[in-house]
């Protein structure tokens, strides 16, 4: 594989706005129901000493997907050039075993039921662009590159898992560690 | 709702198709896998989302594909938000191709608030207008017509001329935004002053989210750069939301207290004498006098008022007067008690007695970031006459302090009260554009009654309003993407709306329909004749610029920004007030802290602590029946006020009315998360969903409001406006004695509840 594209996220920039959702929507035309993106909160202590941390999570786009071994029709797959994660809706017969199989829950399925998830905007990238959720996020807390690259920027942490995820995250303000983070959104 | 409508014409089929088509484009199957779409195919347009107001000014590029508006796409050089968009402005093309646009003039053929219409001619329906009004002007004068402010305001600019123009000062402003903060600080300081975010070290947000209120605009990111910056921040509200999990300080106020809790902070800054001496001896007036005032405004006065503790009172008070320079980021939270002007002129005092005000980083008195500019005024003012002044039939602000900076205004309540009362007279015909007084208002069933009471009711609106049901006339307005003008301005840019698409309906933008409407009632001289080039060309003089040279620099002109000027006190304390005979907002040419203005009107010239209608404090012999204050937030982060609930993309993310429980209010009421609740008061019932979290007091519950819009796609039914909705105006006490404010009019938005499983 030439790289491997994914996503970055300063969760201390992310103020859970929802841009990014309705924006990975509109772009992808998506049914009502089946999320690409979403921002998940969390709630942290007791009041008054109250806090939330956010994190904004579509595919992760992982380096061994468990979703792609877990397809007994081969509709999944990883484009060569960039490692995105694809799934081909003709072959796709809606077993949902992708779905039990992924630990983020990425992948949706609307009224068809056959599988659909983020794919990274490639028909954007290809254009040129940028994916859409991280064009229009108002904080900038969404980014993404060769996961390598993205990696090395300060303060950035790549979650641990057995299907090695390709995403980065900046924990947030007020302390929060990224193992708490790893915990709280990333299910071993 | 339902409308009955006289058979289509082919173009209305046509245009219904049309949405249709784009309608399942938008909701059946991703396209992830298809083609993509050839670049050449496209269209992209530089203009303005026009999802959101009052202000707009937010950059798009809006994409349309074979004439359609498909979506919208980054703009990285739009002036304001630089390629930033919120979620609204993604969701754009199912808004604008939405069932439940207006598409043609209706007339209504059915009882007041059946909901039975007929389509009717652009004509007929303005000449009926028209012909209505003359007559109730001949009969009961032009004042019997009042205008509602409309959410989108840089059209308030045409409603002034043509209630001008056609002789009443009955313009009805909410007394909920925006106007009651730059009334009061402007005759505490001069002017209004804005939060220097980018150079402070101390950042305190207080009654604002500046997550939801134009995220996209800068104010999200600013937020974030002064946190990695730094600068300490300290977010003063009821609820966590996301700047309080920024924030190094969360201020867990009760609602309403604002004014106590400013007072109390007061207090600290006095007696420990925390002030900037310097400044307090040569630009402000009355500081002996606040030195008395506040002794009894000590922390523990304020902490069973405002359920904040002394303690914490006390750190933050120090954390903010010691901090330099430090700036308070103000929003609407402090406009919606009856002690509104005292809690704005509390926060005014503070910023001017730490010596922060027009310091750099400080509370800086300038254009502000900019967005929805009006170009020149339009509002003949300068016919305005004390005459003209004692016609207001409920004034906003009292009369002798009228007219304000927009024109003169009555409060939107007093108008529906004068349809019921009579007194001081009744107003016969109300036209409500872009407004709905039964969601936007206290009171809906005053309201209701109101309205079938009124002689003459229009709706100007692109969307079935709340209130349609009970107009005579509804006109049907081009979303801003159907129409080129007018244009938006700011600091240093300006530029035109250029249009998307072609409107969808038999439609004209409520611009030209307040120009026709003026002619056709004979204010042709004073409405351009008709042409609304010349109405903008007026309106962008200052700009140097006609609409055609504008409008053949399709992204606009830019001037670079000019280095900020600071501590402008001579200039700024000296401004001339907007009324009759002009004179200074400040009479002494220092900040008022001793405000005499206010005393010759009897007025407190001090700021006071006003208790709202109901509260722990006020009538702690409710609380046994109703244990919890309740109020309601004025803003969210995917819907407009009482707008945009019927598009699915942003339903999706709040799909329902939900009401902010701790878990330790819940949990002994049998209430779990997502359970259907009752909430009620002394005054109404609403019936909404527990959204439990522990990032609430546990002594309050808050409801967005503006809860009425069904959404089909997503199978939501519509609500009720009175009984089994979710209209949070139902819940608050409208006794104008002790629900309003008595300088600025504004509404309490606090009361007692209790709340059980439905």
């Amino acid at each position: 594989m030439a790289k491997q594209l994914g996503f970055y996220v300063n969760a201390g920039r992310c103020v859970q706005c929802q841009a990014c959702e309705v924006a990975c929507k509109a772009v992808n035309h998506t049914e009502l129901g089946p999320r690409w993106r979403r921002v998940v909160n969390r709630w942290d202590g007791e009041f008054p000493n109250v806090t939330n941390i956010a994190l904004s999570k579509a595919c992760m786009h992982c380096a061994k997907p468990s979703c792609l071994a877990a397809c007994p029709v081969e509709a999944i797959s990883k484009r060569a050039e960039d490692g995105i994660v694809v799934v081909d809706r003709e072959k796709c017969i809606g077993c949902k075993s992708c779905g039990a199989a992924c630990p983020y829950g990425a992948p949706q399925y609307g009224k068809s039921g056959k599988m659909q998830k983020c794919i990274l905007c490639y028909t954007r990238l290809d254009a040129g662009k940028q994916p859409a959720c991280v064009s229009t996020c108002p904080g900038e807390a969404l980014s993404f590159g060769p996961v390598e690259e993205i990696a090395r920027r300060a303060g950035a942490v790549q979650p641990e898992g057995v299907n090695q995820p390709s995403f980065v995250i900046v924990p947030a303000y007020r302390g929060v560690k990224a193992e708490e983070y790893a915990e709280a959104f990333f299910p071993r | 709702m339902s409308t009955t409508t006289a058979a289509p014409t082919r173009r209305q089929v046509l245009a219904v198709t049309g949405a249709a088509g784009v309608a399942s484009v938008l909701l059946s199957g991703p396209s992830a896998e298809a083609t993509p779409t050839a670049a050449a195919a496209e269209k992209a347009i530089p203009t303005f989302c026009a999802m959101c107001g009052p202000s707009a000014g937010c950059g798009i590029l809006a994409i349309v594909r074979d004439g359609k508006f498909v979506g919208i796409e980054s703009w990285p050089d739009a002036p304001l938000n630089h390629g930033k968009n919120c979620p609204k402005a993604h969701a754009a093309p199912q808004w604008v191709y939405s069932e439940q646009r207006l598409r043609y003039p209706l007339k209504r053929v059915g009882a007041k608030g059946e909901g039975r219409f007929q389509r009717t001619s652009w004509e007929e329906a303005l000449d009926t207008i028209a012909a209505k009004l003359k007559e109730q002007k001949a009969r009961y004068g032009p004042e019997s017509l009042a205008i509602l402010s409309p959410a989108h305001r840089t059209y308030s600019n045409y409603l002034y001329r043509f209630l001008t123009a056609h002789g009443s000062p009955n313009y009805g402003h909410s007394g909920i935004c925006a106007v009651q903060k730059a009334f009061t600080f402007s005759y505490t300081l001069g002017a209004q002053p804005q939060p220097d975010i980018d150079r402070t070290n101390l950042l305190m947000i207080w009654g604002k989210q500046p997550v939801y209120a134009g995220s996209s605009k800068g104010s999200v990111k600013q937020l974030l750069d002064a946190k990695a910056r730094g600068a300490k921040i300290i977010s003063i509200k009821p609820t966590t939301e996301p700047d309080v999990a920024l924030s190094d300080v969360w201020v867990p106020i009760r609602p309403g207290t604002d004014a106590a809790l400013a007072l109390a902070f007061l207090h600290v800054i006095v007696t420990e004498r925390l002030y900037d001496a310097a400044f307090v001896e040569k630009w402000t007036f009355g500081f002996d006098k606040l030195v008395d005032h506040v002794q009894r405004h000590t922390p523990e006065w304020a902490e069973p008022i405002t359920g904040v503790s002394a303690k914490q009172i006390r750190d933050v008070a120090r954390l903010y007067a010691t901090t330099k320079p430090a700036c308070i980021d103000h929003g609407n939270g402090f406009e919606h008690a009856p002690g509104c002007n005292s809690a704005i002129r509390a926060v005014a005092i503070l910023m001017a007695i730490t010596g922060n005000l027009d310091k750099p980083g400080g509370d800086v008195f300038s254009g502000g970031r900019g967005g929805g500019g009006r170009g020149k005024p339009l509002g003949l003012q300068d016919r305005y006459t004390k005459e003209w002044v004692d016609k207001l039939v409920g004034p906003e602000f009292p009369r002798a302090l009228q007219p304000g900076g927009e024109g003169t205004s009555s409060a939107y309540y007093r108008i529906f009260e004068s349809v019921l009362t009579g007194q001081p007279y009744p107003v016969r015909a109300i036209i409500a554009p872009g407004t709905q007084p039964t969601v936007s208002t206290r009171g809906t069933r005053n309201v209701i009654e109101a309205l079938k009471k009124l002689d003459f009711y229009v709706v100007v609106d692109v969307m079935q309003t709340a209130d349609m049901a009970f107009a005579d006339i509804v006109i049907p307005v081009a979303t801003g993407y159907e129409t080129d003008h007018p244009f938006e301005a700011g600091e240093g840019w300006v530029m035109a709306r250029n249009k998307v698409i072609e409107p969808l309906g038999d439609y004209k933008s409520d611009y030209e329909f307040w120009i026709d409407l003026g002619v056709r009632m004979g204010y042709g001289t004073d409405f351009w004749n008709g042409s609304i080039t010349e109405c903008m060309n007026e309106q962008l003089k200052p700009y140097g610029v006609t609409q055609e040279e504008l409008r053949a620099k399709p992204a606009g002109i830019r001037q670079p920004r000019r280095e900020p000027v600071y501590e402008k006190y001579e200039q700024v304390f000296k401004t001339p007030s907007t009324r009759l005979s002009k004179p200074p907002y400040l009479p002494q040419g220092k900040v008022a802290i001793y405000n005499t203005t206010w005393e010759d009107n009897g007025f407190s010239p001090l700021p006071e602590w006003v208790e709202p209608p109901e509260s722990p404090t006020a009538t702690p012999e409710l609380l046994h029946k109703y244990p919890l204050t309740f109020s309601d937030f004025h803003t969210s982060k995917v819907y407009n006020a009482g707008w945009l609930r019927n598009v699915p993309y942003l339903r999706e993310v709040m799909p329902d009315p939900t009401l902010q429980i701790h878990p330790e209010t819940a949990r002994p009421r049998g209430i779990a998360p997502g359970d259907w609740v009752i909430v009620e008061s002394l005054y109404g019932v609403v019936k909404v969903k527990a959204d439990v979290n522990p990032g609430i007091r546990p002594d309050t519950v808050m409801l967005l409001h503006g809860w009425w819009q069904g959404c089909n796609e997503l199978g939501k039914p519509y609500y009720p406006l009175l009984r089994g909705g979710a209209n949070a105006n139902l819940m608050y006490s409208t006794d104008t004695k002790k629900a309003y404010d008595p300088v600025v009019t504004a509404m309490t938005s606090q009361t007692l509840v209790q709340v059980r499983k439905a």
